[in-house]
């Protein structure tokens, strides 16, 4: 397949609930995109520099521990130090509605809590790599 | 509201049917069960092989232990819940430690910078576990340490010397240690397991600390065989059943090969599982895992005491059926789990929050399940009989299904070298991974319901509810705590202690360590300091 859209998945931090990114990853490559999977316990500088190395369409990020303000916060800040912030971020997990406002009003791209079913999600990746 | 237009009347004429009729596991459930697929012969509850409880009288005798989960922030914060959930009806404490508690990282170290009493309370030291255990008889209580080895030496080593500062005999405690390395962190997943820690000298740094046990503490549970965290990926109920068990016979086999005998050990391992939402199905798991355990003790490994055949379990309801969505559905939910965890025969159980999709429990939620679990006690009426579902048709052949695919299961394990070849080989890992995208296939197509997410979902649902949040200033106190501890203490013995440890590691590799960490907690080395020297010993670095 020729131009598959390339995707950064994996959890940072601490936590190794990976349910999601497992699940994520599946249906995106059942999608026809290219998944970099890098699991578990990545630091926010390891996701910058796949991303320099890797060069994907998006970064996908996934929190269940209540991390994900301040990790999120800091990968937006590292991406924009490193001339990267054209590439978007989105975020799944376990995230409480108020976190929600914040983590957009930061600048990540879409958030996906528990429970969303598979096409919106896919739909809404599609739109963000197309934009 | 649902407009008008929407409301489906021909659905309401017809008749709703169900999707199908199999089982969570995938087993095929018929039209009705009847005398001859029940087992004919049926022992009494708390005679072998104690498929009907473990005790004649069950609950009549004593109820289950009200054991929730609880543990967050600063080890004083911990401490303010506990003591709350104390005065509200929790009758055993059941303490969770944070990630990098868990794994053996302080709280100055950089990894754990954004984690620090987020899942749990953050403890590093001995003078930590005395403020997270203040006012709190440890002679009066029975208490699970939720830490997975090896870093469960250093916590369990912190129980032990708390209780000789307060002179309490260590031989009075009673508790339980999940001590186990593959499964206590999120199951048995390949990374989660070998990322820290190199997985055979965790597994016997945990047989170190349940041989110290079973000599020194009589009523100390030596492990907890975790197969909520198993069946939490996203596994079935069989498979939880095989991986579980299959492991625990490692840890067996380990003991057995240490010289302990049998009846001196079975009796002090523990299980910890999980209720899903599958009510017939999770009752028969129950009881099959009893009867399964209890020849595996008698049959395979000789055991002669009744006791070394008892499978004690713990329960935690699963959170996998529990929904962001319509939060309240999972007061419902976690009922029925804790229902069918009461008439499984369970011996202590933790009824899962309905904010779980949101967070940690807030004092509300937390109490709720302990209300949850007062009102089936007291109200209902189905403690006042052993075993009331014994001898139901239906139960009783789930029941013997559920043994004969799990045992058929645990026989593949066992052909592939047992549970940790399995694991070590990645062939764990990938039946997890597919049991997941199963799972989600099955909500994806329908074929399995989740209200609120895939039949009855509101878009754009507004809903109140309280949420817990941890305090801002947390991670920076614990920083500023450990730098301030690390000190003010006698460098010089600590330097010594850890480097007696380590060369102990080297030098004794077949000897037990779990000495050695006591003297080191003693001398005031912190959890992070412990860890690092075990790993240098084995040539480990934590890449980051």
């Amino acid at each position: 397949m020729k131009n598959r859209k390339r995707i950064l998945i994996g959890k940072i931090g601490l936590d190794g609930h990976d349910n999601g990114i497992r699940i994520i990853s599946k249906w995106l490559a059942d999608s026809g995109f290219e998944v970099i999977y890098l699991g578990l316990y990545n630091t926010t500088e390891g996701i910058v520099r796949a991303t320099i190395e890797e060069n994907p369409d998006l970064i996908g990020c996934s929190f269940l521990g209540g991390g994900h303000l301040h990790y999120c916060k800091k990968l937006l800040d590292l991406l924009r130090q490193h001339d990267l912030e054209d590439k978007k971020l989105i975020v799944g997990g376990v995230i409480p509605p108020d976190d929600v406002t914040e983590l957009k009003s930061m600048g990540v791209s879409a958030i996906f809590t528990t429970g969303t079913m598979r096409d919106p999600i896919i739909q809404k990746i599609k739109e963000l790599v197309e934009a | 509201m649902k407009a008008l237009e929407k409301i489906e009347y021909d659905r309401y004429l017809k008749g709703e049917k169900l999707p199908h009729f199999r089982s969570l596991s995938g087993i095929e459930l018929k039209e009705f069960y009847t005398h001859d697929d029940s087992l004919q012969d049926l022992p009494n509850p708390g005679v072998f092989p104690f498929t009907r409880g473990i005790y004649k009288d069950m609950y009549r005798g004593r109820l289950w232990t009200r054991r929730p989960q609880s543990g967050f922030g600063l080890p004083a914060e911990s401490n303010q819940r506990i003591l709350y959930l104390l005065s509200k009806g929790m009758t055993g404490l059941n303490i969770d430690f944070d990630v990098a508690t868990k794994l053996g990282l302080d709280p100055d170290h950089p990894l754990a910078e954004g984690e620090t009493g987020l899942q749990g309370t953050s403890v590093a030291t001995l003078e930590d576990m005395d403020i997270l255990f203040k006012g709190i008889p440890l002679d009066k209580v029975s208490t699970t340490l939720i830490v997975n080895a090896p870093y469960s030496a250093i916590i369990m080593a912190m129980y032990l010397l708390l209780a000789h500062k307060r002179q309490i005999e260590i031989s009075s405690l009673i508790g339980t240690n999940m001590n186990c390395a593959i499964t206590q962190l999120v199951g048995p997943t390949f990374q989660s397991g070998t990322h820290f820690f190199p997985v055979e000298p965790a597994i016997k740094i945990a047989c170190d600390v349940m041989e110290y046990c079973i000599n020194n503490i009589p009523r100390w549970n030596i492990i907890n065989i975790n197969s909520r965290n198993i069946r939490e990926t996203g596994v079935n109920a069989i498979q939880e059943i095989a991986f579980a068990f299959s492991l625990a016979l490692d840890y067996v086999r380990s003991l057995l090969a240490r010289g302990l005998e049998i009846d001196h050990f079975a009796p002090r391992i523990a299980f910890f599982s999980c209720i899903h939402i599958d009510f017939l199905e999770e009752i028969a798991k129950l009881r099959a895992m009893r009867r399964i355990w209890a020849h595996l003790m008698k049959d395979t490994f000789g055991a002669k005491n009744p006791r070394s055949c008892w499978l004690k379990i713990a329960i935690q309801t699963s959170s996998l059926p529990l929904t962001a969505q319509q939060p309240l559905n999972n007061i419902v939910r976690a009922t029925i789990q804790t229902l069918a965890a009461i008439l499984g025969g369970s011996q202590s159980i933790h009824t899962t929050s309905y904010d779980e999709g949101y967070s940690l429990p807030t004092e509300e939620s937390h109490v709720l399940g302990i209300r949850t679990q007062q009102i089936i006690a007291y109200e209902t009426g189905v403690c006042r009989t052993a075993d009331p579902l014994g001898g139901s048709y239906a139960i009783e052949k789930l029941t013997s299904e559920i043994e004969e695919r799990a045992l058929a299961l645990m026989e593949i394990i066992e052909k592939k070298g047992g549970f940790l070849e399995c694991f070590k080989s990645g062939w764990i890992e990938s039946q997890i991974n597919e049991a997941r995208y199963e799972y989600a296939r099955q909500l994806e197509s329908g074929e399995l319901i989740q209200i609120g997410i895939n039949m009855e979902r509101e878009e754009d649902e507004e809903f109140k509810i309280n949420i817990f949040r941890h305090s801002s200033d947390m991670q920076e106190k614990r920083i500023q705590y450990i730098r301030a501890f690390k000190q003010h203490r006698n460098a010089t013995n600590v330097n010594k202690t850890l480097k007696k440890l380590y060369l102990q590691v080297k030098e004794n590799p077949y000897g037990n360590w779990f000495p050695a960490i006591i003297d080191a907690v003693d001398q005031e080395a912190t959890i992070g300091e412990i860890s690092d020297t075990l790993r240098q010993a084995h040539n480990f670095t934590v890449h980051y």
